[in-house]
């Protein structure tokens, strides 16, 4: 390939073979190969069909210079892991896992694969047992529930089992850490969602309980799901305090579901916080309201501006907004998932439109959710005050009442009580 | 005491005429018996000092207004809970007008005692856990004026128009006058000074008002432009032609002093 050489100058060790730059055939089988699904095991085939070819001399394996890297991205590919592993790849003999020769390695390698093909078997038993029982009658198990309750736990052992088959494959943890994991496989789905909940989940479950999510929207939610938010190219962070001029375009969401299959969605973006003077406490407006957006763990990006009018959107995104002076503004977003009788129960979205309770001001997620056969799976959440841009935006945006300014009310006093003449005298 | 009495001539010849006294001058003249117990301090139960007035100031669902305080203690006897918070000696005061609850939260914390405040006569705490919080805005509306589409950008200079034009800036008061250009007009005008009593009976113009005399006299600096060489020439060829004006002044100065030092 035709690298040029002021790309690899730094690493000197290049030098040493140089006919080795370029495309390289890296680790090419792994040995405990037995599943049917895997295809794309070799790292050569990771760009897959759909995605565009890089040029030529860009590898997403070996570009180690940020000028590669930039150009590859440019086409649209990501380079593959750090650029320091890159580099390391571009100079490495990639021996692969099987001819490596180290004693101690290969002999834990036969162990691992040993213990892969003993879960296999398992898998294979596993699988009868389960068609068997599925035939017996139900009077014979003790009734349906008893026979529902039976098959349930053997299907989350099998599960269990089939996890437990790949997750000690090295081929298998590098491509997850390379992010080239296939979702619709359990055992990335696994494995994804142990690293959510290693420290994603761990910050959202933090805001939620901080910022009082948990009571003040909803009695209980238990995350299962990864959202992420970001206002064009700007990521957002859990809790983090969004200008108004940098929310006026509706959010990109990007929600990652770890169990298999397709669903829809409902996705409601909420303000707690809305002030009533009246009633001197607070109101709830909701900011965004869409039903039956298809979710699977592959898609997983939601941008909220490409949703279908007809099909989705209940209520249009609503730029968030806080009166001047106003404590700051929760804004919650919260992926509900649709859960009838079976998966993908769609909602009527003329029914939600026409019912007056679903109106913007006023909107009780709470009561949402419960009225519904909804799951709340995952949230995201930011906050808004008033800053200079959202006089702009507000007047942009047709929100009447904003020109008011919040002060604090001038603390009350006790009621005074006279004392009794006589102590004065 | 024989040894002690031996080192001495003369002490063994004492105690040979008196040998009941023979240890007598070994003592020193003054002697006082040490304390074996202290006369002072704690161990006499040492006299109560001025009361420090600790305890409840309010009674159970009394009414307090923001800041008036509960309780007050030595120590975190008591915890802030709903409503309430703690001062800096663990005082607990009110944070909205209410009435005063003192509980415990054994789902939060099995051994700590709360008060909080409650808004409503008979509302009892804590609260269960997943009821919404209730919460009170404590904010009264005032009209405001709503700023334009393009305060993003900075505010420019305020020029009236016609007559007004003299009033640059907005200021009020009429002090000491300059002269100035107006930029339409072509006239001299009057600059408004805007003098304030500052710290020590200083009477002068704010720094930041003096700063802005520019803006206000309408000043135009030419933008910077980068890469533009030619005025950094032009710039840099006036420098060392000043410089260099300034080395021949300086230089035939120390030549003169040198000569009349000679002479």
């Amino acid at each position: 390939m035709a690298t040029p050489i002021y790309t690899i100058s730094p690493a000197l060790r290049c030098l040493r073979n140089p006919a080795r730059r370029g495309l390289i055939p890296l680790s090419s089988t792994h040995s405990f190969k037995t599943s049917t699904q895997r295809k794309n095991d070799t790292l050569e085939a990771t760009p897959t069909s759909s995605s565009p070819t890089p040029p030529p001399n860009l590898d997403p394996n070996t570009v180690s210079t940020r000028l590669e890297e930039l150009q590859l991205l440019q086409t649209g590919i990501h380079p593959i892991g750090s650029r320091r592993r890159r580099a390391s790849i571009l100079s490495s003999d990639n021996v692969p896992f099987e001819q490596m020769p180290y004693q101690c390695f290969q002999e834990a390698r036969a162990v691992l694969a040993e213990d892969r093909s003993r879960k296999l078997l398992e898998i294979a038993e596993m699988r009868k047992r389960i068609a068997f029982w599925q035939n017996v009658p139900a009077s014979d198990l003790g009734g349906e529930y008893a026979k529902k309750g039976k098959l349930v736990r053997m299907q989350k052992h099998l599960a269990n089992l089939k996890i437990l088959a790949d997750v000690n494959d090295p081929v298998i943890k590098k491509r997850f850490e390379d992010g080239m994991g296939d979702m619709n496989r359990p055992i990335y789905r696994y494995l994804a969602d142990r690293k959510w909940r290693e420290y994603k989940r761990k910050i959202i479950m933090q805001r939620i309980s901080q910022m009082h999510i948990v009571p003040d929207m909803l009695p209980h939610l238990d995350p299962t799901a990864e959202v992420s938010l970001g206002f064009g190219r700007r990521n957002v962070q859990p809790g983090e305090f969004v200008d108004s001029r940098v929310s006026v375009i509706p959010a990109r969401l990007n929600v990652r579901v770890f169990d298999k299959g397709e669903r829809l969605v409902s996705i409601a973006v909420v303000d707690p916080d809305v002030p009533d003077e009246e009633r001197d406490s607070f109101g709830s407006r909701c900011h965004f309201l869409a039903v039956n957006v298809p979710l699977s763990p592959t898609a997983t990006s939601i941008p909220l501006s490409k949703l279908k009018k007809e099909e989705h959107i209940v209520h249009p995104w609503l730029p968030p907004y806080a009166q001047k002076g106003a404590p700051y503004h929760r804004l919650a977003v919260f992926v509900l998932q649709q859960d009838d009788v079976g998966r993908g129960a769609s909602l009527d979205i003329k029914a939600l439109r026409d019912n007056a309770r679903n109106k913007r001001d006023g909107f009780q997620i709470r009561r949402f959710v419960d009225k519904k056969p909804l799951r709340p799976i995952g949230m995201h959440l930011f906050r808004s005050k008033w800053d200079e841009g959202t006089d702009g935006v507000v007047t942009k945006a047709g929100i009447e009442g904003m020109a008011i300014e919040f002060k604090r009310k001038k603390p009350e006093k006790l009621p005074y009580k006279k004392k009794d003449g006589a102590r004065y005298r | 005491m024989p040894p002690l009495c031996l080192r001495s001539p003369r002490l063994s010849l004492f105690s040979q005429t008196c040998p009941s006294f023979q240890w007598l001058p070994l003592l020193p003249l003054h002697y006082s018996r040490p304390a074996s117990h202290a006369s002072q301090g704690r161990a006499n139960k040492a006299a109560p000092g001025p009361g420090k007035r600790l305890g409840a100031k309010k009674g159970a669902s009394e009414l307090v207004v923001p800041g008036n305080i509960i309780f007050r203690q030595r120590g975190t006897h008591w915890f802030p809970g709903e409503n309430c918070d703690m001062g800096r000696d663990h005082t607990i005061f009110a944070k909205e007008k209410g009435y005063v609850c003192f509980y415990k939260d054994p789902e939060t914390h099995p051994k700590r005692k709360y008060i909080g405040v409650v808004f409503e006569r008979g509302m009892k705490l804590p609260v269960p856990r997943n009821k919404p919080r209730i919460r009170r805005l404590g904010l009264v509306g005032r009209e405001r004026e709503m700023g334009t589409l393009a305060t993003s950008t900075p505010p420019g200079v305020i020029s009236g128009e016609g007559d007004e034009g003299l009033e640059v800036g907005g200021m009020i008061e009429l002090g000491d006058t300059l002269r100035q250009q107006d930029r339409r007009t072509k006239e001299k005008v009057l600059e408004l000074k805007k003098m304030e009593l500052k710290q020590g009976y200083q009477y002068r113009e704010s720094n930041a008002h003096i700063g802005r005399a520019a803006e206000r006299a309408q000043v135009k600096v030419r933008e910077y432009q980068r890469g533009d060489r030619s005025l950094a020439r032009r710039k840099s060829k006036a420098r060392k032609a000043s410089s260099a004006a300034k080395m021949a002044l300086s230089s035939r100065k120390k030549k003169g002093s040198k000569k009349g030092s000679k002479k």
